[in-house]
Parts: C-alpha cells; sequence; structure tokens
C-alpha cells in the first residue's frame, strides 16, 4: 500500500498542478493581507489579533478558495489515468483497482493537509509582514500553532466532503463536470455560511465543525457529522463500484 | 498446460452490439499468434478481455493453463502488454514512467529497467520527458514496459504503430529471439499483414466479432492457391467462353481481367479457345495469392486493415 501512495506521489514530480495548487491556496493569505490592510486604513481604532485573522481565513480557505482547489486537483488526479491513458497500462500488471483508489484518496489527502499547512503557514508569514510595518496584536508563533490543528481537521474534514468530485471526474473522464460542481457547492456555501440551516449543508457544515458553531446554533454536531459522513460514503462507494465494475475501452 | 492462452466462447456484448462472439483462442507455449482483422473486428476488445481492463459477458479465459481470474495477481506477473498507443505520464521522464510501472509490480530493480531501455533504443532519451517523445519513442517505451519484467508472455495489440521500418525490423527482431531464446509467446495484432507473416507461427482471424479462421502458418503455405491471370479484349466474353467449355473451373473478373483458379494445365486451351472467339489476349501471368489476399477473400474483400 505504501509502494501505492510512493507511485502516487512519484507521479506529480513536475506535474504543473503542484506550483499552480501552492499558488492557488496562497490566495487565502493575500485576502487576509489585504483585508488587513483594509481594515488598518479604514477603521484604524479597530484592534485586531493574529487569532481574529486566522479565525476569518477558515471561512476563505473552507468554503471559497481552497475548497475549489481542492475538487481541482481531486478531478486532476482521479481524471489523469484516463486523459494520459495510463489504466491500461497500469491496470495488467497488475494492480487491483481498489488499491489503485486507495492510494489516490491516500495521495489526495497528503495533498489537501500540505495545502492546508501552506495557507496556514502562509497567512503567518503575510501577517509578520503587516506586524513588522503596523504591528499586530498577539501575533507570536505560539497563536499561530493553536490554529494549525484546527488546519489540518479542516482539510481532513474537507477530503470527505470532497469524495463526490472523484466520482464525477472517474464517471466524466475529466474536469469539466467536477469543477462545475464545484462552483455550485461553493456558491451554496457562500449562501448558508451565515445561516443555521449551512449545519445541515455538508460543505458548510464542516466550517461550521471547525469553528465550533454547531452547538451554539442550536443543533446537534453529531447530525453534522452523520451527513458529512454519510455524504462522503457516497462518494467513495460510488468511485470505487465504477472503477470496479468499469469496462475500460 | 498444451496452451498458453486458451479461451472458451469469449463473448462481450456492449448492449444490442456484439463486439466478441464465442471466441475460442488457442495460443500454444512459445509461439508467435498473429491476430488478423479489420478496424472493429473485435480484436483489441479480445486481449482487453485476457488483461482484465474490459470484463468478458460470457465464455471463460485461461492463461498459463488457470482461469485468468483464480490468482490473477501471480498470473499477470508473467505477462507484458501494450493496448493501443501506450499510455504513460507526461509530466515525467521515460525512465521515471518505467520506475513508476516496477514498482508498482513491486518488482523494482534500476538494472532491469535500464536494460528495457536499452533494448528498444531508449537509452539515450531515457531522461527526457514522455511528452516531447516522439510517436515512435512512445511505442518503444511501450515495448520496454511491456518487457522490461521478462515475461512468459507478451501480448502486443498493433506495437509496430507510429515505428519507422529500422525500428519495425529491430522489434521484430527482437521478438523472434525472445520467443527462440527463452520460449516467450507472443500475443500479437496488427494492420500490417507482411509483418505478421513473417513472425507468426499460427494466424487467427477475426472479423464481426468472430475467429473465423486460426490456422498454422505451414498449413497456411498448402492452402495459397495459384491462379492464372489473362487480360483479354473482352472480359464478358471470356466469362462466356468459360462457362461454356470449363464449367467446374474457379474463376474471378475484373473489367477486362480474367483470374482463372488452380487450373494451370488448362491454360493453353483456354487461350487457344480465346483467339478462335475473335479475343485478343494481351498478357497471361501465372501468379500465387499472397497472405493479404487470402484473407481479404476470407473477410469478403476490402483489405484486412
Amino acid at each position: 500500500m505504501l509502494n501505492l501512495i510512493l507511485c502516487e506521489l512519484l507521479k506529480l514530480k513536475r506535474s504543473k498542478m503542484i506550483p499552480i495548487s501552492i499558488m492557488g491556496v496562497l490566495s487565502t493569505p493575500m485576502l487576509m493581507l489585504l483585508e488587513a490592510l483594509q481594515t488598518h486604513f479604514d477603521k484604524p481604532e479597530l484592534a485586531f489579533t493574529l487569532a481574529d485573522i486566522y479565525k476569518s481565513s477558515v471561512l476563505y480557505s473552507m468554503l471559497l478558495t481552497n475548497m475549489i482547489i481542492y475538487v481541482a486537483i481531486t478531478a486532476f488526479l482521479f481524471s489523469r489515468e484516463y486523459s494520459e491513458n495510463t489504466l491500461k497500462t497500469i491496470i495488467p500488471i497488475p494492480v487491483s483497482r481498489s488499491k489503485l483508489l486507495i492510494g489516490k484518496f491516500c495521495a489526495l489527502l497528503l495533498w489537501i493537509l500540505a495545502l492546508n499547512f501552506v495557507t496556514w503557514a502562509g497567512i503567518f508569514m503575510v501577517c509578520g509582514l503587516y506586524h513588522i510595518v503596523f504591528t499586530l496584536e498577539k501575533y507570536s508563533f505560539s497563536s499561530a500553532i493553536e490554529w494549525l490543528p484546527k488546519y489540518l481537521l479542516g482539510g481532513i474534514l474537507m477530503f470527505l466532503t470532497i469524495s463526490p468530485f472523484a466520482f464525477a471526474a472517474e464517471k466524466t473522464k475529466g474536469f469539466v463536470a467536477p469543477v462545475i460542481g464545484s462552483a455550485v457547492i461553493v456558491m451554496g456555501s457562500a449562501a448558508l455560511a451565515n445561516h443555521d440551516w449551512g449545519a445541515f449543508y455538508p460543505w458548510t457544515a464542516i466550517f461550521f465543525l471547525v469553528q465550533g458553531k454547531i452547538n451554539s446554533n442550536g443543533y446537534i454536531t453529531a447530525l453534522s457529522i452523520i451527513i458529512v459522513l454519510l455524504l462522503s460514503a457516497a462518494g467513495f462507494v460510488l468511485t470505487f463500484y465504477h472503477l470496479k465494475t468499469e469496462d475500460l475501452k | 498446460m498444451k496452451y498458453i492462452i486458451e479461451t472458451d466462447h469469449l463473448t462481450k456484448r456492449y448492449g444490442a452490439n456484439l463486439v466478441v462472439n464465442q471466441v475460442n483462442f488457442h495460443v500454444p507455449k512459445g509461439k508467435v499468434y498473429g491476430l488478423l482483422g479489420r478496424n472493429g473486428a473485435g480484436k483489441t476488445t479480445a486481449m482487453k478481455m485476457m488483461l482484465q481492463l474490459v470484463f468478458p459477458t460470457g465464455g471463460s479465459i485461461r492463461l498459463f493453463g488457470k482461469d485468468c481470474r483464480d490468482n490473477a495477481a501471480a498470473l499477470y506477473r508473467n505477462i507484458g502488454s501494450i493496448i493501443e498507443t501506450p499510455g504513460f505520464y507526461g509530466n515525467l521522464t521515460g525512465e521515471e514512467n518505467l520506475k513508476i510501472l516496477a514498482r508498482l509490480r513491486g518488482q523494482f530493480s534500476k538494472n532491469a529497467v535500464l536494460d528495457a531501455l536499452e533494448i528498444v533504443g531508449l537509452n539515450k532519451e531515457r531522461r527526457k520527458i514522455f511528452s516531447d517523445y516522439s510517436l515512435g519513442m512512445k511505442q518503444r517505451l511501450g515495448i520496454a514496459a511491456a518487457i522490461m519484467h521478462k515475461p512468459k508472455l507478451l501480448i502486443l495489440d498493433e506495437p509496430i504503430n507510429g515505428l519507422d521500418p529500422i525500428g519495425i525490423w529491430e522489434i521484430r527482431t527482437f521478438l523472434t529471439k525472445l520467443t527462440r531464446d527463452n520460449g516467450t509467446t507472443v500475443f500479437i495484432s496488427s494492420h500490417v499483414l507482411s509483418e505478421i507473416e513473417q513472425i507468426a507461427d499460427i494466424i487467427g482471424v477475426m472479423h464481426q466479432g468472430r475467429l473465423i479462421e486460426e490456422v498454422d502458418m505451414a498449413e497456411l503455405g498448402k492452402r495459397s492457391r495459384t491462379y492464372t491471370e489473362f487480360e483479354l479484349s473482352d472480359g464478358q466474353l471470356a466469362v462466356k467462353i468459360i462457362k461454356d467449355h470449363y464449367r467446374d473451373t474457379n474463376y474471378t473478373i475484373q473489367d477486362n481481367t480474367l483470374r482463372v483458379y488452380g487450373s494451370n494445365h488448362l491454360v493453353g486451351e483456354m487461350n487457344r479457345d480465346f483467339a478462335l472467339n475473335g479475343l485478343i489476349v494481351t498478357k497471361i501471368n501465372p501468379r500465387e495469392e499472397n497472405l493479404e489476399e487470402y484473407f481479404s477473400k476470407l473477410i469478403g474483400g476490402g483489405g484486412i486493415a
């Protein structure tokens, strides 16, 4: 299994998706810097801390930019075997279709966690620049490190809600359907991010879970978790079933 | 175990479309089996079923004497394959692509990778990115991937596509050497009849999903028919003469060219009769049917490819 994951990672060598995805997730730190500068100049009396910036950044990263990027990398990982015609080279080796997918999902999880780490580190660095010029209250590594587990938890939850897009990429053998799907879910997330009902919408539920907002909204945390797990399970089952039974024409 | 590949009523249906229809292949050990057929005959689908890329809707496949679904992992480690244009990762070099395949197989050896690249003449381009490879180089890399683990069986679908004449000659020589020295069995399909003719020990012909012929090359040689080709001033009159005087003779007519099969001893008399009936005979050629003509006739004309 370790070999399969290693091979999945080796397949990404020189892939343009790596720098593109890193640049993509660095948009969140840049947006946070812009927001901090805007606040500084428009409302100089308003004091904010590094923790406040991290708290706002979760919205951007989990509901907007990072989610779109993660759907794109999912589509890339799962459709490239079709677009590059590699399945007919790999399957007869033989490589079990299920193991191949497990390897891909593991690589995807690692990639998502790495990108969430990049986002977290990026915020710490741009806030450092802000701190040098304007001074940011409570700017410290210890303050930042408190948010790292939340970012990593967010990454795992995002990974769980992304499995249906793996199926879409596999089924349509391309990027288009998953990326359109990601636009739709992001619109939904944007609409529900400030509503209590967001607890029932898997892609905002994960945001509420990381923010610890579900109980305060009056809903049961377990219900949101069940919704996320059901969506995730459906995505995994469909992805595995499809490849296991598919004729590779 | 007499056969390395043996199928029993192998069938594949896509909806109402019967792509492979109850095919029984028999591929003996250490032989080169050439599979011929026109586009859409079902060759690639049959090969894909052997490699578990496509699931049969009927029949069975035995590889190395065992059902291919039993202990597939062990069976398939002894097989190398190319199906159509080989697929590799465009962002990796040829060598990196082979290393990934070797790792996936669990038999990684740097020397095996380098040896395979050298055999197909890609050792100098091994660090070149695959997407920069020419079609011929991609095909060579596919062959390297198929042979690097020294398989006992090679299943090759159109392996010489995109190769230049020297490349074709090299691969043909290599395949012949593999069967002779290592006893490797080769199941190969190609549109290039002359190539198959030069390396195959057995030939199978598929047409409209069916295996319509499976014959040893030596046997095929005996079946090849000789004929005499007449070029005449009036083809229709010539046919009338043949019908009137040589009723049991097989012939074909195209414009003013008459082919008379297997009646060499009657050529003189025919020529005399044509002349007596006022026909001008401009050419008489004794000929032998080549493989292409034989199979064109077998599948109803139009050529194999």
